[in-house]
């Protein structure tokens, strides 16, 4: 029992750390929280499925699809939900346009594709029992793009300039740097960091619509507990919720699961707003 | 935009016919929509009765959500969790599954209350959380809520779910069955909109939009918020044991996402800090997709391209797009001319000879010494100038006098009293009125609106009372209109009461910030550059205005930059530089200061 | 007296249609008037796999009858409202098809949320009702006197599966497992208690969410408990897939015997491989199963027949679903034959109505029975033998 909690529980928490990682990498961008980063997750499941299961794509192009296509999705996220609205001084409007383009995207994906989980091909002939690829791929993706993401934030101009336009906007500005390119090329990076999380844990979650909502949630609460835009905490709260709820779930049972983790989600969050990892809010006068 | 339209036809005050017919104006929409409401079952049409009577139970509950997401900007998104109470309450409490069987009647009053507690609980977290988190907390509890219902079996039926209430007599036919759910909600749409012309819903908007000036005017989000929580759950509580009779059975699959995404979005459809936007989004959502049986399917699809539209296009909404009257062209060249003999009068009051002094303030942001030992007085019936370079500390002392930020050391007194070093919403009451650097105010609310903002802690009327439209709420609010439109006319506004603010421009919105701290009747005014982006003949105004305040008693501390302004019109002058004082004293004094001169004023 | 929402009159059906007085006028008159069926499937949402097949079987029938000239010149109008597995829009459409176009007849819907929702409503409007689900509380002669159910009900569902393992496998330990909807917690509820009361011993009993990904630590419990069968009732392909998926990972050998979802073409989809679907039997009518020799019975071959020709595809689904669907249109076709399309002249013709022959099944209805499906034509059937939509009987059984 004790090897399928953690099989399960790491499986679950990389995925949902990816999904963590998403929404860092869009609001450290943008400074905005995007309601697409479930539904990129969502459509990494979904898509692996169609170009593989059933346009019988081999598996390495299935991927380079995938990922194309998230990145394509990232792109238009931020062209049509999020620079517009950037402009304006009502807060409260990106939440609305990324939550109405992430609906549009799940439903449309529910009428076309299927309202039913639909299976994932098995991408891999790999491992028995716990050691079954399906719980060792999402872990696998995970460590590859925290590792590249170090890489480019540290090694490269363009992880740089993401950085840059991050700290300090104006500063950044001033400097020359293309803001708006930038801004452009971190959603394309957040639509396959997204993607690939869906297309990972494809054989666990299925191809399913609703994982949409589901990897909103649960993708959130690390970003929540670690701090917005700490991706160390967002791994570390990814993998501490996978590891909670299938313990809770081994204990008590599916239901209970769910309650205990919302529970501790808003305990947490109500003690410390600003999560484990994160900064107090700065001066708002 | 508000729909407080009975505040908003710049009427002169004393004029009392015109009145009547701005009343008819705003309320003819509503009028329409009821006379449908009430004709409808002249048509024989019961499948549009069932209908018409869902949008009437959907509108129960938006109206209420109304006030937290549109009025009060919480994004609540998850609002089916109270849907879902309140139908299981009223269900359990008319099957008796639990509890003895209560009248069905009874068993909705309960689920009104089970929907306030637990509306309670849900915005708690709001006063913790930024928007998105917040937002994502109310989705948890929708799913909670479901989970509950399926898991606990004995008392909801797990999965085979409920029978809800029926309704005794005439009430369980289908038209009246429509006739209450319609009586419910033209009752919600009532109370609403009673809030809606309140200093409660101002206030609401005001903490929406304006949060810090709102605190500066004795605006208390906490309580506010969970009033209209509170509020709010009961009324989708109610909804909720309405839903449950209209199904006649529920399951916990009735309560999907969908539902709580039409809530939401009918709000954001309809606008912000309306009533009958919303009301007609409700109505548009609930109707549209029986016009085709396709639409049905992609129901969920088109609310959300329909939103993306209105965010996109049109934020404010419904309201905005029937707001015709914030279209009619304002005059292009306009003038503020402020009247300060009525300065006097609109005071009131011959302030008390208290001064307010700070003693040795010291505060420091991480490793900058904001403020390094600041002693300074402002005596009542003086202006009283603060001028130095950029981050010298002005702006930051004005925040802390307005509690704002605690100062590390030091003590803030008024008179003999201390001040409490934080608690900025408690300086209102102290009769500490200050304006703002960039003008915070509520674009999207009208002139008089914005200055009513000012009024807003000598009001009387409880929550209870606006909501009923109690005499002394008609009272406050009628003292509050008229206090406001005379404090416009004295500062030479009046003509554009009734214009939405975010239509002024810069040097009126600066007018308007002095007219609304004119409302507190302070003793102490603070103003933090108020004369930045003015003209020269602006200016000029400005001064005199300032003078006549002072002359009527108050004392005003004035940040500037422009010196003319400042060595006209004030009596003493601080002069601070790196939150230090460089030095202090009279106007010319001060002018003629080589160390002032060299770091601040040049030759 | 006002009529009420929901209260009928105790007693006699006839009752009910004569107080219609619209409908009765209507009656009168209606010679060439099409046959309006309302028809409530779920084509599309959580569960819809059900409302599809049934759908398939009901547009077919339908055209046929109408092709070889209707019911005594009279076209049926199928008025089909896709009711998107939501209770709310199933109440909706529900008084959509009563009221605005005047269906004569009522069928579906098929899922037990939206059924126990829109069941009253449809009585209280005095319209016949084909009730498909098996929910038991959704037929009662005395609440709604003219709804019929020609489908078995949970208790005979139940009772089959449970004779299986009692009487053929012989087995005594048991573990039920349902989802968390109405159907997977009614169905637990139900037969746990039958088994209870034919003194089996149930080591374990529990209703999971279906979309639960992991059910390992479920089927683990139930081994430790020493299960020797595992009864599983949803409808939910994707759960039953995972709990046929599990018990092979884990290489324990122990029969699945419950809801027939177990051997459907979805739940086949979902399977990581072919051999996990042995040893696994689902409930299914003897009349769309096939015996020992490998042989539909006549009736049913024949309309196997029927469907190849026309095209309807059978792979990815239930033939019994299809058969119902089919039948429904028959039987509504028969009685306004019979007996006219006024409200009383159907119900009364269903409630003596004896061994009517139905592809599907034969029904029977009586004036205080309701539910038309005969116990004996519940049998299990072995999953992997899946062919066109039908099974081979379980083992075990006698011809």
């Amino acid at each position: 029992m004790l090897e399928s909690i953690i099989a399960y529980g790491l499986a679950m928490g990389a995925i949902y750390a990816l999904i963590g990682i998403t929404y860092n990498v869009m609001f450290t961008a943008s400074r905005v929280f995007s309601f697409t980063a479930g539904m990129l997750g969502m459509l990494g499941g979904v898509l692996g499925a169609l170009f593989i299961r059933k346009l019988g794509l081999p598996v390495i192009a299935g991927l380079v699809l995938v990922l194309a296509a998230g990145a394509a999705i990232g792109v238009i996220t931020e062209i049509v939900t999020v620079r517009p609205v950037l402009k304006s001084l009502d807060q409260h409007l990106y939440v609305l346009s990324t939550l109405a383009f992430a609906l549009l995207i799940q439903q449309f994906t529910a009428i076309e594709w299927s309202t039913e989980p639909q299976p994932f091909p098995r991408l891999l002939d790999i491992g028995p029992g716990v050691f079954d690829q399906q719980f060792w791929l999402p872990l696998a993706a995970c460590f590859a793009t925290i590792v590249g993401l170090e890489l480019l934030y540290r090694r490269t101009l363009v992880g740089r300039a993401f950085l840059a336009i991050a700290e300090d906007n104006y500063a950044a500005r001033a400097l020359g740097l293309p803001e708006q390119r930038l801004r452009m090329a971190s959603y394309a990076l957040a639509g396959m960091i997204g993607v690939l999380a869906g297309f990972a844990g494809g054989e666990v979650l299925l191809a399913f619509f609703a994982n949409a909502p589901m990897l909103n949630f649960y993708g959130f609460v690390p970003v929540a507990l670690g701090g917005m835009g700490s991706n160390r905490g967002a791994v570390i709260g990814g993998f501490a919720l996978g590891l909670f709820q299938q313990a809770a779930n081994f204990l008590v049972g599916g239901i209970f699961a769910s309650v205990a983790v919302f529970v501790v989600f808003i305990l947490v969050l109500l003690a410390r707003p600003e999560g484990f990892g994160g900064a107090r809010a700065a001066r708002r006068v | 935009m508000t729909d407080t339209r009975l505040a908003t036809t710049a009427v002169p005050v004393g004029e009392n016919p015109p009145r009547v017919a701005a009343r008819l104006e705003a309320l003819w929409p509503y009028l329409a929509i009821g006379a449908a409401a009430v004709a409808l079952p002249l048509t024989g049409d019961t499948y549009w009765g069932i209908i018409a009577t869902r949008a009437c139970i959907y509108w129960i509950l938006v109206a209420g959500l109304n006030l937290v997401v549109g009025f009060a900007g919480q994004i609540a998104i998850g609002w089916v969790a109270l849907l879902t109470l309140g139908a299981y309450t009223a269900s359990v409490l008319t099957a008796g599954t639990a509890t003895p069987a209560l009248p069905p009647f009874a068993a909705l009053i309960v689920a009104g209350v089970a929907g306030a507690i637990f509306g309670l609980v849900v915005g708690l977290p709001a006063l913790r959380l930024r928007t998105f988190y917040f937002a994502m907390t109310t989705l948890g509890f929708a799913t909670i809520v479901t989970q509950i219902a399926l898991a606990w079996q004995s008392v909801t039926g797990g999965g085979i779910g409920v029978p809800g209430p029926e309704f005794p007599g005439w009430f369980s036919t289908p038209w009246g069955f429509y006739y209450l759910c319609l009586a419910l909600a033209a009752i919600c749409t009532w109370m609403t909109a009673n809030i809606a012309a309140s200093r409660f819903g101002r206030s609401l908007i005001a903490v929406r939009d304006a949060e810090v000036a709102a605190e500066a005017f004795g605006i208390f989000r906490p309580t506010l918020l969970l009033t209209v929580f509170l509020f709010s759950g009961a009324v989708a509580g109610v909804a909720g044991g309405m839903f449950a009779s209209l199904q006649s059975y529920i399951t916990p699959d009735a309560f999907t996402f969908d539902l709580s995404v039409l809530f939401f979005i009918a709000i954001l459809i309809g606008g912000r800090g309306s009533i009958i936007g919303p009301m007609l989004g409700t109505i548009i959502l609930t109707v549209l997709p029986e016009f085709a049986a396709p639409l049905v399917a992609w129901s969920t699809f088109l609310y959300a391209a329909l939103l993306l539209l209105i965010v996109l296009l049109i934020p404010g909404g419904i309201a905005d797009l029937i707001d015709f009257k914030n279209r009619r062209p304002l005059e292009r060249h306009r003038e503020i001319a402020p009247r300060p003999e009525m300065i006097g009068p609109l005071i009131g009051h011959t302030a008390a000879a208290k001064s307010l002094t700070l003693e040795n303030i010291a505060l420091s942001f991480g490793g900058v010494r904001a403020i390094d030992g600041l002693d300074l007085e402002v005596r009542p019936g003086e202006v009283h100038g603060l001028i130095g370079p950029n981050g010298s500390g002005k702006t930051t002392t004005l925040n802390v006098i307005s509690g704002y930020y605690a100062p590390d050391h030091g003590a803030l007194r008024l008179g003999g009293d201390t001040l409490a070093p934080g608690g900025a919403h408690l300086r209102a009451g102290r009769r500490i009125a200050r304006t703002f650097q960039t003008p915070r105010l509520i674009g999207a609310a009208s002139v008089l609106e914005n200055v009513m903002i000012g009024g807003t802690i000598d009001g009387h009327a409880s929550f209870a009372e606006s909501l009923l439209t109690l005499p002394r709420h008609r009272r406050d609010e009628r003292v509050l209109r008229d206090a406001a439109m005379a404090t416009l006319t004295a500062v030479g506004l009046e003509p554009l009461a009734g214009v939405r603010a975010d239509r002024l421009q810069h040097s009126e919105l600066r007018f308007m910030e002095i007219a609304r701290a004119l409302m507190l009747r302070p003793d102490f005014l603070m103003l933090d550059e108020p004369a930045a982006g003015l003209s020269a003949e602006e200016i000029k105004r400005l001064g005199t205005l300032i003078v006549a305040i002072t002359r009527a008693g108050p004392g005003v501390l004035l940040v500037e930059h422009h010196a003319d302004l400042i060595f006209d019109i004030c009596d003493h002058v601080t002069v601070l530089n790196l939150g230090k004082i460089l030095a202090a004293g009279t106007p010319s004094e001060i002018r003629s200061h080589r160390e002032v001169v060299s770091a601040y004023l040049g030759a | 007296m006002p009529m009420t929402r929901r209260r009928m009159i105790a007693g006699s059906a006839f009752a009910a249609g004569a107080l219609q007085a619209g409908f009765v006028r209507r009656a009168i008159a209606a010679d060439a008037e099409p046959i309006r069926v309302g028809f409530l499937p779920a084509l599309t949402g959580p569960s819809s796999s059900t409302g599809i097949a049934i759908n398939r079987g009901m547009a077919m029938g339908v055209e046929e009858i109408n092709a070889a000239g209707g019911v005594g010149g009279r076209k049926i109008d199928l008025i089909t409202r896709d009711t998107q597995s939501d209770p709310t829009k199933a109440v909706n459409a529900a008084t959509e098809l009563t009221r605005r176009e005047k269906a004569h007849v009522i069928f579906g819907p098929v899922n037990s949320g939206e059924s126990l929702a829109a069941t009253p409503l449809i009585a209280r409007d005095g319209i016949p009702q084909l009730d498909p689900c098996w929910v038991d509380s959704l037929t009662d002669p005395k609440k709604y006197p003219l709804a019929f159910r020609n489908a078995p009900t949970n208790h005979q569902i139940g009772g089959a599966a449970n004779r299986y393992v009692l009487e053929v496998m012989k087995v005594k330990k048991i573990a039920v497992i349902g989802d968390t909807t109405g159907y997977g917690t009614s169905s637990v509820d139900t037969y746990v208690g039958m088994l209870n009361d034919a003194k089996a011993d149930v080591v374990y009993h529990s209703t999971i969410d279906a979309a639960n990904p992991d059910l390992k630590p479920e089927i683990l419990r139930m081994q430790s408990a020493g299960a020797e069968v595992i009864m599983p009732w949803s409808v939910n392909a994707g759960f039953l897939s995972r709990i046929i998926n599990t018990r092979s990972d884990m290489k324990w050998d122990v029969a699945v015997v419950g809801q027939t979802t177990l051997g459907s073409g979805q739940t086949k989809a979902l399977l990581t491989k072919p051999e996990n679907w042995e040893k696994v039997y689902a409930n299914n009518f003897r009349n769309c199963s096939y015996d020992a020799s490998g042989k539909l019975p006549a009736r049913t071959a024949a309309f196997v027949e029927k469907l190849k020709t026309a095209k309807v595809e059978m792979g990815d689904t239930l033939l019994w679903w299809i058969a119902m669907g089919y039948d429904a249109a028959h039987l509504i076709a028969d009685t306004v034959k019979a007996t006219g399309s006024a409200p009383d002249q159907i119900a009364g013709h269903w409630a003596s109505l004896k061994a009517w022959p139905g592809v599907y099944g034969d029904l029977t209805w009586g004036p205080e029975q309701r539910n038309g499906f005969p116990d004996e034509e519940v049998v299990m059937v072995q999953a992997n033998s899946f062919d066109s939509g039908a099974f081979k009987l379980a083992p075990g059984y006698g011809a």
